[in-house]
């Protein structure tokens, strides 16, 4: 008997083993195709959309509407990975070629592979604020694809993993994107255009004025309110049509959210006009919006003041004004090649009394102008009076290249002085001297 | 005995099942990936057929987030800016390696993956990286976009990434006389190399500010300014250097090259700078 119950134990489990045998491991397909035919089909079908549509697509791109703005680009998707492509970042607005791709990740995402319009805002050393140093304009050009939505595509950003829609582009949206350029011009301002913006906001009963401290690099703009006591800040991202700007997040005002801005070329100004009288206007001004005593800080009997424009560092900084680049480069071109100027150093109150330095690159002399202070305590800007020039030994006279940019200092209007808030590479503080009767900014590190 | 016989019957078909029912199982089909390989430009062409084939580099222009840094913000070069830099970088340097090392030199020796990048790597701290290269099998290129062939001055600074990165893979192959070249200039090497100007490390024996971080920057510094400069040039730069314990150490950093080069590869160095000058004169004007 006891063979027999060995066979029975080996007979029972070999039953065992033949029935777990055929137990299936496979789990229920949840999808009817494979993870990889699901990407392959969805890779297909982002691609057939993308060469679908017969104008294209058009995406506004807001690349972090916290501090920047959006630039609207032009996709017209071609066979075998061609893309046209046409953006407003400057005032190239043509249409030029390069390759595009879709590859295959975590997810499928749509590439511009080969550098066009869309890359200018992933340029490392193009960055419009002292805070993007490296990071350009916070581009992307890899977006992954979340579906289709009322007939737009809508992908997420790869660094940042913002949405962005592309919409359906019209014939019109190709025609008309270069008359972008003027509205962005008219808001960035000419040369000579007055400096200082305006936000005039009308509820309809009161109008509440705002100091608009726009950046046409950046596209975006704080405006500050000028009621005395008043933090109130409005954020500004700008996008632009041939008829004004789009305003995000939208000016809120009694309710009413104010997001068009209409381009007025008569009067320069951009209206967003609501019901009831409710109005925001935006507008350009000579006069600072915030004027501050800080001139007081030049006038005699104060302890000595130095501030001094480095050209190195601050000829790019963004309170310089073109108008007080171009007359330094004027300048500069009329020196010899390897001479410019290195800096200009404004020396109130010291033991040798005032005089403005110009220091040179390239090893020529520096020029001395002596001058003397009149403060215009109703304007509070300070005017400068010619006193003589010097090398540091004798008397010299004026040097010519030097006469337009050293003249806007001598302005018989004056000169505002401002003590900012923000720092240029160093932690010295800034200070801008501007001129009260042109669009000639300067901006110095206090020494 | 018959219950025996029964049980092991029962035994047998068992275990005969038990091998049957694996017989059938599903066989793998074919791959679901993507193989299909987009249309060759001319481009594509002519990469392959200029350093693909020849000298088994692959070259990478379309952007693929997997060969960059993604927390920089670069892009990638404009389309028709690539064959121009590639132009370039086979006529200067992969040319007067072939003309006074062999045809095959660089065949043998040289990055297997270049991967191009259009614009410039700009650190947040100010500083600019020029050129990259990974475990000397990948150099990564900046700057395509701005390099303006016809500027001796663009084409050299260009050039000598390149150079500055392949003697890092000579020396990977064949190493240099470490010993005595750190006995030359042991107390100016340092990590904060950045903050010295090029004249000021010139002055105690460095050829570049770069050539301070260790004995292995120094080699490939000393031999790629050399590379890239004609010899009125170099002999400008050590014209420069009024220490004479200084310009004796850059000498002598100059005659240990000159011996790797010799000892090593059988190549005369001067030869190779000469033949680096002609091809950039011809590039600059061509």
């Amino acid at each position: 008997m006891k063979i027999k119950h060995i066979y029975k134990f080996l007979l029972v489990g070999l039953v065992a083993v033949i029935m777990g045998a055929c137990t299936s491991t496979e789990a229920d397909p949840k999808f009817d195709e494979s993870p990889i035919e699901r990407l392959n089909a969805r890779k297909k079908e982002l691609n057939d959309l993308l060469l679908s549509s017969a104008d294209g697509w058009k995406a506004v791109y807001y690349t972090d509407s916290t501090q920047l703005g959006a630039w609207t680009h032009l996709f017209k998707f071609l066979p075998d990975g061609k893309v046209d492509m046409a953006s407003d970042f400057d005032d190239d607005t043509d249409i030029h070629r390069s390759q595009y791709d879709i590859q295959l990740g975590s997810a499928v995402s749509l590439v511009f592979t080969t550098a066009n319009r869309i890359h200018l805002l992933s340029e490392s050393d193009n960055y419009p604020t002292p805070a993007l140093v490296g990071k350009g304009h916070l581009g992307d050009f890899q977006f992954f694809y979340y579906g289709q939505e009322n007939g737009e595509i809508i992908f997420r950003t790869n660094r940042s993993f913002q949405e962005l829609r592309f919409k359906k582009a019209t014939a019109k949206d190709w025609d008309d994107l270069h008359d972008n350029t003027p509205v962005i011009e008219a808001i960035t301002g000419e040369i000579t255009s007055p400096l200082f913006r305006l936000l005039e906001i009308n509820d309809g009963a009161a109008v509440q004025n705002y100091d608009l401290d726009y950046n046409p690099d950046a596209r975006f703009g704080v405006a500050a309110s000028l009621v005395p006591g008043s933090n109130d800040l409005i954020n500004m991202s700008f996008a632009f049509t041939p008829a004004g700007a789009v305003v995000e997040p939208p000016v809120e005002v009694k309710g009413q959210k104010l997001t068009n801005f209409s381009y007025n070329s008569t009067d320069d100004t951009f209206v967003s006009t609501g019901t009831g009288g409710v109005k925001a206007t935006i507008k350009y001004t000579t006069v600072p919006p915030v004027i501050t005593d800080d001139y007081k800080k030049g006038i005699d009997g104060q302890p000595q003041f130095v501030i001094s424009y480095i050209a190195a560092n601050l000829y790019s900084a963004p309170t310089t004004s073109n108008y007080f680049r171009s007359l330094i480069l004027k300048a500069n071109a009329a020196l010899p090649a390897n001479q410019s100027i290195a800096r200009i150093q404004i020396y109130f109150n010291s033991a040798f009394g005032n005089y403005i330095e110009y220091r040179f690159n390239g090893g020529r002399p520096s020029v001395y102008h002596n001058f003397t202070t009149t403060p215009n305590n109703t304007a509070k800007t300070l005017v400068l009076n010619h006193d003589s020039w010097d090398n540091g030994s004798a008397i010299i006279p004026a040097p010519a290249f030097l006469k337009d940019l050293d003249a806007e200092f001598f302005t018989p209007a004056g000169m505002y002085i401002k003590k900012e808030n923000f720092t240029i590479s160093f932690i010295n503080t800034i200070y801008t001297m501007t001129s009260a009767s042109s669009s000639f900014r300067t901006t110095t590190y206090q020494l | 005995m018959k219950i025996l016989q029964k049980y092991r019957a029962v035994a047998m078909i068992s275990v005969s099942m038990l091998f049957a029912a694996c017989a059938q199982e599903d066989q793998p089909k074919e791959t679901q990936l993507d193989y299909t390989v987009r249309n060759k430009t001319e481009l594509d062409t002519w990469i392959e057929t200029s350093f693909l084939n020849p000298y088994n580099i692959k070259v990478y222009y379309e952007w693929n987030q997997n060969l960059v840094d993604n927390n920089r913000f670069l892009f990638p070069p404009t389309v028709d800016r690539v064959k121009p830099a590639m132009e370039v970088v086979k006529a200067i340097w992969i040319d007067s390696y072939s003309t006074i090392g062999g045809a095959d030199f660089v065949k043998k020796i040289s990055p297997r993956e270049f991967v191009l990048v259009g614009g410039t790597n700009l650190n947040t701290s100010g500083t600019v990286t020029l050129g990259i290269a990974e475990g000397g099998q990948r150099v990564t290129l900046f700057e395509l976009d701005y390099l303006n062939r016809k500027s001796r001055a663009d084409v050299t600074r260009f050039i000598h990434t390149i150079q500055h990165e392949y003697v890092h893979i000579l020396n990977q192959t064949k190493p240099f006389d470490e010993q005595a070249w750190a006995k030359l200039t042991p107390a100016g090497y340092t990590s904060s190399w950045y903050i010295y100007t090029d004249a000021a490390s010139r002055a105690l024996g460095f050829i570049t500010n770069y050539a301070r971080l260790n004995i292995y920057e120094d080699f490939a510094e000393t031999a790629s300014i050399i590379l890239t400069s004609s010899k009125a040039e170099y002999d400008a730069i050590l014209a420069s250097v009024t220490d004479a314990t200084a310009k004796a150490n850059l000498k002598k950093k100059e005659a240990i090259v000159v011996q790797y080069y010799k000892d090593n590869f059988g190549m005369d160095f001067y030869a190779l700078r000469d033949e680096a000058q002609k091809n950039t004169t011809t590039v600059i004007n061509n």
